[in-house]
């Protein structure tokens, strides 16, 4: 009994609930599409079909099944994305570092920081492959991009919130800037770093998939131009966005899961 | 007695010390004419937190800041440690300022807040202050077992500062100012979270350590009984300006058991302390 009502009371519940309406939903649309006959079943198939399609081992495209085409294919993303991200965030991390240490810092680049976010990733990509030249370079860098931003504006406000007490604390023994930094700042910023990267973990997926759209090259992007020319089976249009959805959602848990790992203070509070 | 009174009587007592050099080291911290006002935010008068202070603490003295809320007792210990800068007058601490004391770590600081780092468990909270002053390792792990030993907190070693009760964490806060052993150690107001039992094992406790280490001991309560039990003098102080009223040596036997709570001696301390305030309000 205990356990039903502790389920009924958690956040499972909204989940579950959640999860049922859309799959009603969704199929309540596959029937009217399907009821109306002038479109034809790959406009919106049934959930049933896309799973179905999973598992199929017919061939689509160069000798590979669909879920083997948007499986290597979403390896080729995630590398790039991951790459990109990491890049991003030490960045990131790094520029919040040289805002809070160098006074003036913050005050000049911040407004270019704000500028370069506020271009749509499509505006951007031209600009950065005009750069780069090479389109994989590009999609790296753009994750990167998208990554550094949030990453850098959490980290600085990590800094800032530092209770004051706790910086005199170190100041009434001489602490140096360094060992403050050590000890104090970077350690109490952690749990604002990792807001910082839970935002953009799925944000430089997405910029990732966007600019895979552009040009060939591989990656999810591309399949999914690809596979709306209808070059392929419809089904892998459907598995790449059900897959792009699910590693986005698991790029936003792994960051979560990396947290506790890095922070055992935050485990202890849900456990307590 | 008023201030000036005590400073009369100091200056007698010099007198009779035959080597001056000997007085002049005995005086660990010289506080003259010391001001400390507040600008207002709204540009109305500055609040004058504290006015023409003047004290001298000896070497391995315990003395009490005593009194109300928002007469200063804060601002004074926090400007002997350097977290505050006179607006005018001149604190010298053993002939140096208190800029230099603290980098020279000199100082053990209890808030009157806990102040833990949320990350570390007790254990690493009370080991910090000696990671910043380059004590080795050895060293730093058995003298976070004996401090954690004095304030009763064996069992707590590994839990995080948000699992304990507020008057736990401020004990961890109180064990990671003595870890250090400073030279002297400033309170501010370090038991009034804790429970009477806690408080009375910690006052002896405390005692016990001062005796045994010899340290000059700053420590603010609005506690009479707490002042008059712990110290050697009460500097009793009155707010709005916030200005010392009076100084009352506590003239009452050394080593003290809480049985000498009991006695007219202590009562009469107690009183004596109450009444100089009395003539204030
Ligand atoms: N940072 C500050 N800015 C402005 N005014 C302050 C500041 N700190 C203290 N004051 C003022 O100085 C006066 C003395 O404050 P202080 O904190 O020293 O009092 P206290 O004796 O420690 O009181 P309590 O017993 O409540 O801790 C108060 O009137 C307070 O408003
Ligand atoms: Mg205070």
């Amino acid at each position: 009994m205990k356990r039903i009502k502790k389920f009924f009371q958690s956040n499972n519940l909204v989940t579950l609930v959640w999860g049922i309406g859309l799959i009603i939903v969704w199929e309540i649309g596959a029937f009217i599409i399907e009821g109306s006959k002038r479109s034809p079943e790959n406009v919106l198939p049934h959930l049933y079909q896309i799973v179905a399609s999973v598992f199929s081992d017919k061939l689509v495209s160069n000798n590979q099944t669909a879920i083997q085409i948007v499986m290597s294919n979403a390896g080729i993303t995630l590398f790039r994305a991951g790459i990109g991200f990491v890049i991003g965030a030490a960045v990131g991390f790094l520029l919040a570092l040289m805002m809070n240490l160098v006074k003036g810092v913050e005050k000049t680049i911040f407004p270019y920081l704000m500028i370069i976010q506020m271009i749509p990733i499509l505006g951007m990509a031209p600009i950065v492959l005009a750069i780069t030249k090479d389109i994989n370079k590009s999609r790296i860098v753009i994750a990167a991009i998208l990554t550094f931003y949030p990453v850098a504006t959490n980290t600085l406000a990590g800094f800032k919130s530092v209770d004051p007490q706790k910086h005199e604390l170190m100041y009434s023994i001489a602490a140096s800037k360094f060992e403050i930094y050590r000890k104090l700042l970077i350690p109490s910023s952690i749990p604002y770093l990792f807001t910082g990267l839970k935002i953009a973990a799925p944000m430089a997926i997405t910029a990732s998939i966007l600019v895979d759209t552009l040009q060939g090259g591989g990656g999810l992007g591309c399949m999914l131009s690809q596979s709306l020319r209808h070059a392929m089976s419809i089904y892998v249009f459907w598995q790449i966005v059900f897959v792009s959805a699910i590693i986005g959602i698991l790029s936003y848990y792994l960051m979560s899961v990396i947290e506790k790992l890095v922070s055992p203070y935050k485990r202890a509070k849900i456990k307590g | 007695m008023l201030a000036i009174d005590y400073l009369d009587k100091r200056l007698k007592k010099k007198d009779t010390v035959s080597n001056g050099d000997a007085v002049s080291t005995d005086i660990e911290i010289s506080i003259r004419n010391l001001n400390v006002s507040f600008p207002d935010k709204d540009g109305g008068e500055p609040v004058n937190a504290l006015q023409n202070i003047n004290l001298d603490i000896k070497q391995g003295e315990f003395i009490s800041l005593l009194g109300p809320s928002g007469c200063g007792k804060t601002t004074l210990l926090r400007t002997i440690a350097d977290l505050q800068q006179p607006t005018s007058g001149e604190i010298s601490v053993r002939g140096l300022s208190p800029r230099e004391i603290r980098l020279q770590k000199k100082y053990g600081i209890v808030f009157q807040n806990p102040v833990l780092y949320d990350w570390r468990t007790v254990r690493r909270n009370v080991c910090m202050p000696m990671e910043l002053m380059g004590i080795p390792k050895k060293d730093r792990t058995a003298r976070v077992t004996k401090m954690l030993e004095l304030v009763g907190l064996m069992e707590f070693g590994k839990k995080y500062p948000h699992e304990l009760s507020g008057g736990m964490q401020q004990r961890v806060g109180i064990a990671r100012a003595l870890a250090i052993k400073p030279e002297i150690l400033l309170m501010d107001e370090p038991f009034s979270a804790l429970d009477e039992f806690t408080k009375e094992k910690l006052h002896e406790d405390l005692l016990r350590i001062w005796k045994k280490t010899n340290k000059t001991i700053l420590f603010v309560t609005h506690n009479i009984q707490e002042a008059v039990f712990l110290s050697d003098r009460v500097v009793v102080l009155s707010p709005h300006p916030g200005r010392v009223s009076a100084v009352v040596d506590i003239e009452l036997e050394r080593p003290r058991s809480l049985e000498i709570k009991n006695t007219p001696e202590f009562n009469e301390m107690v009183v004596k302390v109450r009444k100089s305030f009395e003539s204030v309000y």
